[in-house]
């Protein structure tokens, strides 16, 4: 019952409707490795969440996955296209399917809203320019921001910007949809706007979409699996259900919001605290 | 560290910055030339914004600066030439400073400070706002979509600008040729014809072509390659404009060298 | 599936037959298609969306912009045999209530021919 079934079957969902394939991925930043052996599957179709606290490299994990950070070992098959190995009009192509939202939005600040929505599409497409006017208005209508099209990203508060970087994530109806933390720093009821759309956008579209948030709730409500990152290694891997009912306790202590322990004052404390000083 | 070791990195870094250069003046041009010939659209409509930011809007500040350059220029040489009786070849010093190094030089240095710094900034700044990152996830190339415009419409621009200031600065010496040296408009325009070739312009706007190049390549370079952080777009803005200046000039004396040598003989 | 869009004439409508996907990229060739015949023939449209398993927002823009032409020219535009991922879509850009969207193509063409030449509500 997957709403893009024929899509299927015309074979451009390759690789048995597994989206993205990740194995043995470890991405390095100079000398420091932030990701290690970090392997799982996402389906066509699926909502994943990856989760994980700030610095446990969920974020990083997102950039290699959309080609934006060079992995240092393992490899990465979105669509059943070896990211390594692809030409760079390969990338392109692939590229184009995807719609992608930043943290800070990362809205062209030399272009109104309405141009940064209609950009790919006046890149990629022949579409003529009033079709284009109709389709930027819906996918602001679609965020909440109807209105906006003629306004500076600069004129806009963070949630506004968050949205307007939706609209242009959706503007090319992607295959699959990347989320860099959707609702942090948004006020609760636009928060859950934000969710609710996932969802609408699953079903009507059957988008992949794969989110990184530290949100439990918003990751509760809108995915199909879950993923655990913590200090560049997964942890878990499941179903909310499966994550609820995970007795690991490192998992128990992210999902139950537990602080970690303080570390007692010991000598090694000490000789942190003054190193390197001449005393 | 022994100063052969720091020499030696300085020199490594120094290269390896010059090759940087190449690479992206080398991918611009092939966005310029090969890719609308592949079915890749030049933006035209980016090209026309730039050049007007970058050459209709310096005109003011240019034509001010060269004439002021051309009048002294027309003081320094009267000085000597006053001595020895020949004040009527001021017309000549001051064309042939003019059209062969001043005008370009000039309309580099106003270029630099203008748009150099603003490329850098600008650049810096989408760099900083994750802009870069999501020109390229949209499948549309940086070099493509920003810095190729900016080539094409400085190494369009440059030359004009500075075809105006040798005009401007020309001006400049007439005024001084005619208030004070005992010329006619007409007797110093008919000196400053005589004076100068053909060749003393093409050589001055093949420099500024060059000089086009260097600014655009310094200025994106420096934008493209700012860290992580908004003080670093200062950073980048402020080294942008040091390094265009010490190339332009370096580039300056390459090309005079060659110039003198091609011709002495 | 390529797009192929083909016209018939049933009693005082045109039916527009779509069959395949509408996507960013073929959506041009059906505005064209509508514009020519709202524009120039001054049609009664229907569109038969029986045989698209899929259409995309910019295949919803361009029926929009029919939609629009239709209304300005007072003409009845109605659509039919939306299936449930097509409905998903129209319900998502809430769109579902401005067309004028019917189960079968009787039931567009008696409403076309009760519009005599004022727009449908």
């Amino acid at each position: 019952m997957r709403p893009r079934s024929s899509r299927d079957e015309s074979g451009r969902q390759a690789d048995g409707g597994i989206a993205i394939r990740v194995r043995n991925l470890r991405v390095n930043y100079g000398e420091h490795e932030v990701l290690h052996n970090i392997g799982f599957d996402v389906k066509a179709g699926e909502t994943i969440a990856i989760l994980g606290g700030s610095g446990s490299g969920k974020t990083t994990l997102l950039r290699s996955l959309v080609g934006l950070e060079r992995p240092s070992g393992g490899a990465i098959w979105i669509r059943g296209q070896d990211l390594c190995c692809i030409s760079p009009r390969e990338m392109a192509e692939l590229r184009k399917k995807f719609g992608i939202s930043f943290q800070g939005g990362a809205l062209f600040g030399s272009m109104t809203v309405g141009e940064n929505v209609a950009l790919p599409l006046r890149e990629h497409t022949r579409l003529d320019d009033s079709t284009i006017e109709v389709l930027v208005r819906l996918k602001l209508e679609e965020v909440g921001l109807s209105g906006y099209e003629d306004y500076n990203p600069a004129q806009l508060s963070g949630g506004m910007k968050k949205r307007a970087a939706i609209a242009r994530a959706l503007t090319m109806d992607p295959e699959i949809l990347f989320f860099d933390e959707p609702s942090a720093g948004l006020d609760p009821i636009i928060a859950a706007g934000i969710d609710d759309l996932i969802l609408k956008l699953k079903r009507a579209f059957g988008m992949t979409i794969v989110v990184v948030t530290h949100e439990l709730a918003s990751a509760f409500l809108i995915a199909d699996r879950m993923v655990l990152v913590d200090k560049g290694n997964i942890i878990a891997i499941g179903t909310p259900e499966e994550m609820k009912a995970n007795p690991q306790p490192r998992v128990r202590q992210f999902l139950d919001r537990v602080p970690d322990p303080e570390v007692s004052a010991d000598e090694g404390f000490l000789d942190r605290l003054t190193q390197n000083l001449r005393l | 560290m022994p100063v052969t070791e720091t020499l030696g990195q300085a020199t490594i870094d120094g290269l390896a910055y010059l090759g940087d250069l190449a690479i992206l003046m080398g991918r611009s041009l092939h966005a310029i030339i090969v890719a609308p010939f592949q079915g890749q659209r030049l933006r035209g409509q980016r090209v026309v914004h730039q050049a007007m930011s970058a050459g209709v809007g310096a005109i003011p500040i240019l034509s001010l600066i060269s004439f002021f350059i051309g009048v002294i220029m027309a003081l320094q040489s009267a000085y000597e030439l006053r001595k020895l009786g020949a004040i009527a070849l001021v017309a000549r010093a001051v064309a042939i400073s003019i059209t062969r190094e001043l005008a370009p030089l000039i309309t580099a240095i106003v270029v630099i400070g203008r748009s150099g710094s603003a490329f850098a900034a600008e650049i810096g700044s989408m760099k900083v706002n994750e802009e870069i990152d999501a020109l390229e996830t949209m499948a549309l190339d940086p070099i493509q979509f920003l810095v190729a415009p900016k080539l094409l419409a400085m190494l369009l621009m440059l030359p004009c600008l500075t075809t105006w200031a040798d005009f401007m600065g020309i001006l400049g010496g007439a005024t001084f040729g005619v208030s004070v040296a005992g010329f006619t408009l007409g007797s110093y325009i008919q000196a400053t014809l005589h004076s100068i070739a053909f060749r003393d312009i093409v050589t001055g706007l093949i420099k500024s072509v060059m000089f086009g190049a260097v600014i655009t390549a310094v200025g994106c370079q420096e934008g493209l390659s700012t860290g992580l952080g908004a003080e670093q777009v200062g950073r980048s803005t402020t080294s942008a404009v040091v390094k265009s200046i010490f190339l332009v000039v370096a580039v300056d004396l390459v090309f005079t060298l060659l110039f003198y040598f091609t011709t002495s003989r | 599936m390529p797009l192929s869009i083909t016209k018939r004439q049933n009693g005082a409508a045109t039916i527009v037959d779509v069959t395949g996907e509408i996507t960013l990229f073929n959506a041009p060739d059906l505005r064209k298609v509508l514009m020519e015949l709202l524009k120039v023939e001054k049609a009664r449209v229907i569109v038969n969306m029986t045989n698209s398993a899929y259409i995309d927002s910019a295949g919803v823009a361009c029926l929009v912009e029919a939609l629009k032409v239709a209304r300005e020219s007072k003409l009845p535009f109605a659509i039919f045999g939306l299936n449930r991922v097509a409905k998903e879509v129209f319900e998502l850009t809430r769109l579902i209530h401005v067309f004028d969207v019917y189960g079968s193509e009787e039931e567009a063409l008696r409403a076309a021919q009760q519009a005599p030449s004022s727009a449908a509500v």
